[in-house]
């Protein structure tokens, strides 16, 4: 019934005008059921069907293993989400949240790194001035507005590898949640930075050395020029 | 029209948009889970309903008592008459089925989570669910064959009491049992295997957003969707559900709906009044359905042209052209099928086939040809060319969102409900079961009768009805299976496909048939009659094919766990390589 190659291959003497050398692949032999099609499509839904049946009977009587615990099972296996999920990659890249300093205010400097570095241009910043804080004012730039279209977004990673700050992070292990309209995918600041890091934590693991700590690396205003 | 009739045909329409509607969302969960299954990925859609206990507590018991109280009044209202024959049995066994039933559900989930209670570690002493289903299996065999040996009057009143009062036990104390397990947790996820998630689906798909794209032309962009469901839902107006019922007349020629006289019978016609079974009893019968089933190509072929998408253009064109010509096939079969039962009123096609045999062995090259343009008219994979994700996004109705996304999704499956209730009834004998007639059952080959043995008119309907039902769901789930086993054609094999073989195909089989019949009209009356002697081994043959199904149903579900193919998914080895699945927090 199935089509199957029927001789193994052969080096033969060479063919055509310039002696081609090759192996002669026949063609799979063709019989009236299979080029009819209607047999291989009957055993085709036969297949299906006796997979549907088994499968559905075992999971309503609750017969399936474990994917896991077993990891040998009769049929095709599957993973029941909610319930149980695959576990994601440590650097599987979900939804994107915003780091904080430990004053709790975002270390993003506005510096527009991450939406240049966007390939589908998703990420807004509307930057703004410190003013007149004494620690900040006349260092950095903070983020008036930071707006992700999360519709938009292709989870490339460009943003973070973008970021000179670790500002922004896609270490949520989150996926964007299906929500009932278009504008629910649009991430302000604030829900961004609320959005806790898989360790559960909003700032980032790498120490931030701000202008007037003692660990500070630059040059400041203290230390002059 | 009376109010009574109005209120008749009222029901009679909302039943039946109902089941289609029913059946649409079994066959969403169906394609779901073969999708799942076959694609290894989220699979057996095993979302639940969160419900408070207490009320899943009064979910479980109001049915349950409202079961137990109408059994109890059926059967017992009418005083200290003896029950009619058979019907002692049939409480009986009955009885015996709900108490190994519930018995083995309460085991089950007993051996799940251990015993916690003397009954529990009672129900766990009787054994494995198992060897419980074994011995219902057994009592009922051995209940049977007690009962035709001692057959009398007496012995009938005491099985009849007896099951009657062992049913409504074994209903309220399966009933009981569950609203006192749940009814003390806070929340209970109703999941019924899944079959929900379909329904919650469609309405969550109610609060969806809805957008128009700014260039659409807005009335068309909306009016699409609704033209496309209404046909595929109206065209069940003309299929019969089950036989027609007789009823007495009243003086002004109505229905008098206090006096019913039985099931009207194959071959004969209500002395009365006559209530059809079906919506409309229309007397262009099948052309009905050709005329509104051509309506549904407006409404893809306008989704496509009002949404302003080029893609939805070509899949509305698509969409166009494949119906049109597959219309062409579908036709042409059905011409081969109206010769043969002479007629166009699908009610009296069904009673012809009930009278001879089904349209499947008369017109068996016509049923399959018709099958396959079916499915290609409800524009499902094989022939889901309007939509193929990987030429033209989602066709047609890549713009809609929504509810309006979601009518689209549904019309298809409600037409493949229409196809295969249609195909039921014209191929497939309708409500019509080998051997049930009107008065009861009659195993007869020819003039020989084998078996006689009456059954009331409500059982009868009751047969039949869930008969054909039963065959629509068969065609269709073949029809949702069809589409997790082929891959689609191209466009050009879609179109050589209808006009290069079945149309052609079709032709020759209304001039083979237009032969045949000829050749039929002059053959001798011995011939005649070794046809209809072989219409009866049809059935026969059918009524045997349904009880080697069942067994084999039963065999299935006794069945072990097979454990000697050792298959590891892909799901697995990758989830295994990650340190095993997690059991995540449920949240919103």
């Amino acid at each position: 019934m199935t089509s199957q190659l029927t001789a193994p291959a052969e080096i033969v003497e060479g063919l055509g005008p310039n002696r081609v050398r090759g192996k002669v692949v026949k063609r799979p032999q063709r019989d009236v059921a299979v080029q009819s099609y209607i047999p291989e499509v009957i055993r085709g839904i036969g297949i299906t069907l006796s997979h549907f049946f088994k499968n559905t009977k075992e999971m309503a009587l609750d017969q399936r293993n474990d994917p896991v615990l077993e990891s040998i099972d009769d049929g095709i296996n599957t993973i029941s989400y909610p319930e149980q999920r695959r576990p994601y990659a440590e650097r599987f890249r979900g939804v994107h949240r915003l780091t904080t300093r430990e004053d709790g205010s975002p270390r993003c400097v506005a510096c527009l790194c991450c939406s240049t570095a966007c390939p589908a241009q998703c990420i807004y910043i509307e930057p703004a001035d410190y003013g007149d804080d004494p620690k900040r004012g006349g260092y950095e730039k903070y983020p008036k507005r930071f707006v992700i279209d999360e519709l938009r977004c292709i989870f490339c990673g460009f943003c973070v590898e973008a970021c000179p700050c670790d500002a922004i992070r896609m270490d949520t292990g989150m996926h964007p949640a299906p929500y009932d309209s278009r504008d629910q995918f649009i991430y302000e600041k604030d829900l961004l930075l609320s959005i806790p890091g898989r360790d559960g934590k909003h700032e980032s693991a790498n120490p931030r050395h701000e202008p007037g700590d003692p660990t500070f690396p630059g040059i400041d205003r203290e230390r002059g020029h | 029209m009376t109010l009574e009739m109005f209120l008749v045909y009222f029901i009679k329409a909302f039943a039946v948009a109902m089941f289609a509607m029913n059946v649409g969302v079994i066959l969403t969960w169906v394609e779901r889970r073969m999708r799942g299954m076959i694609q290894d990925c989220v699979g057996p859609n095993r979302a639940g309903i969160p419900v408070p206990g207490p009320i899943a507590a009064m979910g479980a018991l109001g049915p349950a008592l409202g079961a137990a109280a109408a059994i109890g009044y059926l059967a017992f209202s009418g005083a200290d008459e003896a029950p009619e024959e058979g019907w002692g049995m049939v409480a009986f066994q009955a009885a015996i089925f709900m108490l190994w039933f519930t018995t083995a559900c309460i085991a089950r989930v007993v051996g799940r989570r251990g015993p916690e209670n003397s009954f529990d570690a009672f129900i766990q002493s009787l054994g494995t669910p198992r060897s419980i289903v074994g011995l219902g299996l057994v009592l009922h065999l051995v209940t049977l064959a007690v009962g035709l040996l001692v057959d009398t009057a007496e012995v009938r009143t005491v099985l009849f009491r007896a099951g009657v009062s062992l049913l409504v036990f074994s209903i309220v104390g399966g009933a009981a049992y569950v609203a006192l397990s749940v009814g003390k947790e806070r929340f209970v996820r109703i999941r019924l295997i899944g079959l929900l998630h379909p329904a919650a689906d469609g309405l969550k798909t109610v609060f969806k957003g809805d957008f128009v794209p700014p260039n659409a032309d807005k009335f068309l962009f909306n009016l699409a969707p609704f033209i496309s469901f209404f046909p595929a839902l109206v065209l069940l107006a003309i299929v019969p559900f089950g036989p027609a019922l007789c009823f007495g007349s009243t003086e002004t020629g109505g229905i008098d709906f206090g006096a019913f006289q039985g099931v009207e019978a194959a071959g004969g016609v209500c002395e009365s009044a006559r209530l059809s079974l079906q919506v409309a009893d229309l007397n262009v019968g099948i052309l009905y359905y050709f005329a509104i089933a051509g309506t549904g190509i407006v409404g893809a072929a306008l989704a496509g042209w009002a949404s302003d998408n080029k893609y939805s253009l070509l899949g509305g064109m698509r969409a166009a052209s494949q119906m049109v010509s597959y219309e062409v096939t579908l036709g042409l079969t059905v011409i081969g099928a109206l010769m043969v039962y002479g007629t166009v009123r699908v009610d009296e096609m069904v009673r012809w086939q009930a009278e001879h045999t089904w349209g499947l062995f008369a017109q068996p090259f016509a049923f399959f040809l018709f099958f396959a343009a079916s499915v290609a008219e409800s524009k499902r994979i094989p022939f889901d060319i309007p939509e193929g994700e990987s030429e033209v996004v989602a066709g047609y109705f890549t713009e809609y969102s929504g509810m309006k996304f979601s009518m689209f999704f549904f019309s298809e499956f409600i037409a493949v409900v229409t196809g295969s209730t249609l195909m039921a009834a014209v191929f497939l004998g309708g409500w019509h079961l080998p051997f049930v007639t009107a008065d009861g059952i009659r195993v007869a080959v020819g003039e020989t009768v084998y078996f006689e043995a009456a059954l009331a008119p409500g059982a009868v309907l009751a047969i039949s009805a869930l008969g054909f039902i039963g065959k629509v769901l068969t065609l269709a789930l073949l029809q949702v299976t069809i589409r997790w086993t082929l891959p689609r054609f191209r466009y050009d094999q879609l179109m050589r496909l209808c006009w290069r073989k079945m149309l052609p195909a079709s032709l020759v089989n209304v001039m083979a048939t237009a032969i045949i019949m000829l050749a039929i009209d002059s053959a001798s009356p011995a011939t005649v009659r070794g046809l209809e002697v072989a219409g009866d081994w049809t059935m026969v043959f059918l009524a045997g094919a349904g009880m080697a199904a069942g067994v084999a149903a039963i065999v299935f579900l006794l069945l072990p766990r097979q454990k000697d193919r050792l298959v590891v998914s892909t799901a697995a080895r990758y989830a295994e390589a990650m340190g095993g699945t997690r059991t995540a927090k449920m949240e919103a």
